[in-house]
């Protein structure tokens, strides 16, 4: 490591979201009522590229907060509002609130965007973007996707339906097209401009199901062409795909990581694209871990992958003892500082880390 | 409850605080902090504005001091003997032990160093701590026949309290500063279910997530650490007493650990002294400590030595730790100066530092430093900041909270302005009311007052016999008399209040007419209203007695005909003033007429 802390919210998380002025939001998921929305400013350390004179604070401050009835269990921010959206069970209904950092510092509740619930989905998996408009992405399955002006709650576009399955994970890829992840693997490509063509792309490597997937796109340097970068697919056991939207019909690269098995489930699987760093991505999800790939080395044998760097914080943190071991229920990497991640886990413990480059590579 | 505050200070300052609460009559000063920022009388909180006419000592009853930090007891010397004050202050016995040492060490570097003149002088701190009441953990203190108070842990530094004020049944925990997790040589502090009517929490660090106390341990560790394997010294610039105890431990049990042999120095004097309070006040510090303190004391340290002036001067690495802690004058600021030079060296500042100090203008980045004398300091040293004070977070309020379970919660210290998420969440989980006030102003708390009242067992059996059963889960309605004698309230049976009195009773009955169209005769009448009136009455006890009247219960009813108009038969209702509920209705019905058909 170059840098490590360690911080203890009050309620674990499952979420990290950056939001304009790189604040990070986290919430609460428990089951109960009165989970917590809180938007963090990082401690200086974090907040620029090199440390200038003063650093006395090396804490998170609460900004402002906000209280949820439901579990939060997906956020994002809209772009160019000061709106941001939340979903969670026990149906696919959207939450709005306001952040006005300024006057006060609470997180107000002003509407909700209600959806039909399909049959045996529960929340909506959820993206934003605000191109025309501000729009917010939304559903919980295949046949239920569609797009919400989020100010009027207007009905913008809505998904020809292809079967129920259940999303986990969906994208802006640029203001006109959409990628979903179902969660046994398979990716769909939609043009909003014609809502009745979806087109299907990339299945997944053959193996046997009860596999679930999730899916980590990397947003190149700002601007709204579509990002030909490659999409990430993550499985329960272990499987990543990398896949070049272009040519769908061959993986780019198809690699394994060491998990341990049985595995805990896929509630919390998380891969995602370092914004600074070309090629590289982490994993998390199965255990107290975060794992590190440089993907640029990968094929597409399909075998096991090494790690470039393992964070194990959180599986030492905890307590001790008692009680399950903690899990890694979400990770991100910073914007600016490319070797940066933030990672939380189910025993309320949030790290930041700054992993240094093994020799040899430059 | 009136409770007014004034913590000026502005932004994340440290300000100072003094807090006057007005309860139930009594006036009770908490804490009598200074400001460090000012060098002029705004370091001094304003006292006239507790009364402008009267002496301080007839309108307060009492002052409070929560522990030896200068911003909660630093303005008490010339509070109690520049301003004016006879009457008791109460603190802690370590607090009290420990309070003259720093306002004695910083009147010394104000009055002597810098030539100030409108400040206390040592006689008065003497002639102040000659006031001063020393108090024990948990005891009850009988400040007046109505005013007590008792003092709780409160973690943060060594002899740190929590007071809880209580008049009657109204009462007020003031928490000075506290800190929920225990640390190295503290425990964490701790109150009992007592219910007060207020709460009044210090925020200071309310909307912060802190850093684990291992990463930040772990990174002074390895900074002093580099310092001196590259041979450079370490100046840590500390308050004699509290954090620098933390600190030590910390050192010297790294030290061991890792067989270093740099030495490390705490200043002269105090080091001594420091640790024969931590000896004196053992039972202060926390668990471990007390369990150790058997096999070997904790404070007495094997690596870390006496410092002499000398010592600055010699070559090769060392650490250490020099007072004062902003590094505003005295001893620290001497060696900083004979070290700044050499960037090999490093100062790490373990505390937050008051704007005008040295401390602070490093802190801020400068490397350029005018000295007495027009002297310009060029600073090459290193400088570090890391932050160990013990303050409680979101959580740690929540925490006492829970365990009190006031009425209503006060915050002070914090940033007003930014606290409405932490005052929704207190009101949702708790569901009682916060305040935030701003400096100067004045909260009003209204309280609930239980005034005991003894019921006399004759009325308690009476009244629940009657009626329906007494139900645990329902209020009843009981009837008395309530007596008031000197402090006393009972509430007895108005027969025998009568009695204590010596009243004679007096019955009150009213007499109601009712006409009735009816040509028959009277008995004819009474029994049509007979029948009548138990048909309706069914769950009373309607009867016919044979001088031709009718009871219902203790109600009379008789009937006559008119005097002039046969066809008219004159109800008389008849009923005490207890039954008038009965009575009325009775009328009310009877006024209705009687039905057609008559049996």
């Amino acid at each position: 490591y170059r840098d490590l802390h360690t911080f203890e919210l009050q309620a674990p998380t499952r979420l990290i979201e950056w939001a304009r002025g790189n604040r990070v939001c986290v919430a609460g998921y428990g089951q109960s009522d009165g989970n917590e929305i809180l938007q963090l400013i990082p401690p200086p350390t974090l907040l620029t590229k090199e440390i200038q004179g003063l650093c006395p604070e090396r804490d998170f401050k609460v900004e402002c907060g906000g209280f949820s009835e439901r579990p939060v269990y997906s956020l994002k921010y809209v772009p160019d509002t000061s709106l941001l959206v939340t979903s969670g069970p026990p149906d696919s209904s959207l939450q709005v609130w306001q952040v006005s950092a300024e006057d006060s510092d609470v997180i107000k509740s002003v509407n909700t965007i209600a959806t039909e619930n399909g049959t045996g989905q529960s929340w909506a998996k959820i993206a934003t973007i605000s191109a025309r408009a501000p729009w917010v992405l939304h559903g919980s399955g295949l046949d239920r996707v569609q797009i919400t002006e989020v100010e009027s709650r207007k009905n913008v576009y809505t998904a020809a339906s292809r079967g129920s399955k259940e999303l986990s994970d969906l994208a802006f890829l640029d203001c006109n097209t959409l990628l979903l992840c179902c969660v046994t693997g398979h990716l769909c490509l939609a043009d909003i401009r014609q809502p009745q063509s979806l087109m299907e792309a990339m299945s997944v490597p053959s193996v046997p199901c009860s596999e679930q997937w999730r899916m980590g796109t990397r947003h190149g340097p700002q601007g709204l062409e579509p990002s030909f970068q490659p999409v990430a697919r993550l499985s329960s056991r272990g499987h990543l795909t990398l896949t070049d939207l272009r040519k769908t019909s061959e993986f780019l690269a198809l690699a394994k990581a060491r998990v341990p098995s049985p595995g805990s489930g896929a509630e919390f699987l998380c891969v995602s694209w370092a914004p600074a760093l070309e090629g590289y991505l982490a994993i998390s999800g199965f255990d107290g871990t975060v794992h590190v790939f440089d993907t640029q080395s990968w094929d597409s044998s399909g075998r096991e992958a090494e790690p470039i760097f393992v964070h194990k914080g959180h599986a030492f943190g905890g307590a001790g003892g008692s009680g399950d071991p903690p899990l890694v229920t979400v990770h991100t990497w910073h914007l600016q500082k490319p070797r940066t991640l933030l990672s939380a886990a189910s025993d309320g413990s949030l790290h930041v880390w700054d992993w240094v480059q093994p020799c040899g590579k430059c | 409850l009136l409770v007014f505050h004034w913590c000026p200070g502005a932004g994340q300052d440290v300000g100072r605080s003094c807090i006057l609460v007005s309860i139930a009559g009594k006036n009770v000063m908490l804490d009598c902090g200074m400001h460090m920022g000012y060098n002029d009388d705004r370091r001094f909180p304003d006292f006239s504005y507790i009364t402008q006419n009267g002496r301080l000592t007839d309108f307060l009853d009492c002052v409070i001091i929560s522990h030896f930090h200068l911003d909660h007891c630093g303005a008490l010397p010339y509070f109690s003997e520049m301003v004016g004050y006879d009457g008791p202050i109460y603190m802690t016995h370590p607090t009290k032990a420990i309070c003259p040492i720093l306002l004695e060490d910083y009147r010394k570097i104000t009055v002597d160093k810098k030539g100030e003149t409108n400040f206390f002088t040592s006689q008065m701190i003497k002639d102040c701590m000659k006031k001063v009441v020393a108090v024990h953990l948990h005891q009850t203190v009988q400040v007046d026949e109505e005013l007590e108070i008792k003092a709780y842990y409160a973690g943060h530094v060594l002899g740190a309290a929590m007071f809880q004020i209580k008049v009657g049944c109204e009462s007020v925990v003031y928490t000075g500063d506290y800190n929920m997790t225990p640390d190295r040589h503290l425990g964490a502090a701790w109150i009992d279910k007592c219910r007060p009517d207020l709460l009044i929490s210090e925020s200071t660090y309310a909307t912060t997530i802190r850093d684990s106390k291992r990463c930040r341990e772990r990174d002074f560790l390895k900074k002093v650490h580099e310092t001196v394997e590259r041979g450079g010294k370490v100046l840590i610039p500390v308050f004699a007493l509290g954090r620098a105890q933390e600190l030590c431990i910390l050192l010297e049990t790294f030290w061991e650990r890792m067989n270093l042999k740099a030495p490390i120095y705490f200043s002269t004097g105090l080091t001594e002294k420091a640790n024969h309070y931590y000896k004196l006040f053992i039972t202060w510090t926390n668990q471990k400590i007390r369990k150790t303190f058997v096999q070997r004391n904790m404070f007495e340290f094997k690596h870390i030595k006496a410092f002499d002036r000398a010592f600055a001067d010699n070559p090769g690495p060392m650490v250490v730790f020099a007072t004062p802690g902003m590094l505003h004058a005295g001893q620290s600021l001497q060696i900083f100066r004979k070290w700044a030079g050499n960037e090999k060296n490093m100062v790490i500042m373990p505390g937050y530092c008051v704007q005008g100090t040295v401390g602070h203008k490093i802190l801020s980045g400068q490397r350029k430093l005018e000295m007495e004398g027009r002297q310009i300091l060029e600073v090459k040293m290193q400088v570090e900041y890391m932050s160990f004070s013990a303050h409680a977070d979101a959580k740690g309020i929540m925490q006492l909270i829970r365990q009190a379970e006031p009425r209503n919660v006060l915050l002070v210290h914090g940033e007003a302005k930014k606290m409405e998420f932490l005052k929704q969440k207190i009101e949702q989980e708790f569901h009682v009311s916060c305040f935030m006030p701003a400096n100067g102003e004045t909260t009003t708390i209204l309280t609930n007052p239980c005034i005991p009242v003894d019921i006399s067992l004759g009325l308690l059996k009476r009244e629940t016999a009657i009626g329906p059963l007494p139900d645990a889960k329902k209020p009843k309605l009981m009837h008395g008399t309530l007596l008031m004698k000197d402090n006393s309230f009972r509430l007895v049976s108005p027969e025998q209040a009568l009695k204590e009195l010596g009243l004679a009773e007096h019955q009150l009955r009213f007499t109601c007419r009712v006409h009735i169209q009816d040509p028959r005769k009277e008995h004819e009448t009474v029994l049509r209203v007979y029948n009548h009136l138990k048909g309706v009455l069914k769950d009373y006890s309607v009867q016919h007695l044979p001088d031709g009247s009718i009871t219902v219960e203790s109600i009379l009813i008789q009937a006559t005909a008119h005097s002039e108009d046969q066809g008219t038969k004159v109800l008389l209702v008849s009923w005490t003033y207890q039954d008038e509920e009965l009575g009325s209705y009775l009328t009310s019905l009877l006024k209705k007429g009687l039905p057609q058909s008559t049996p």
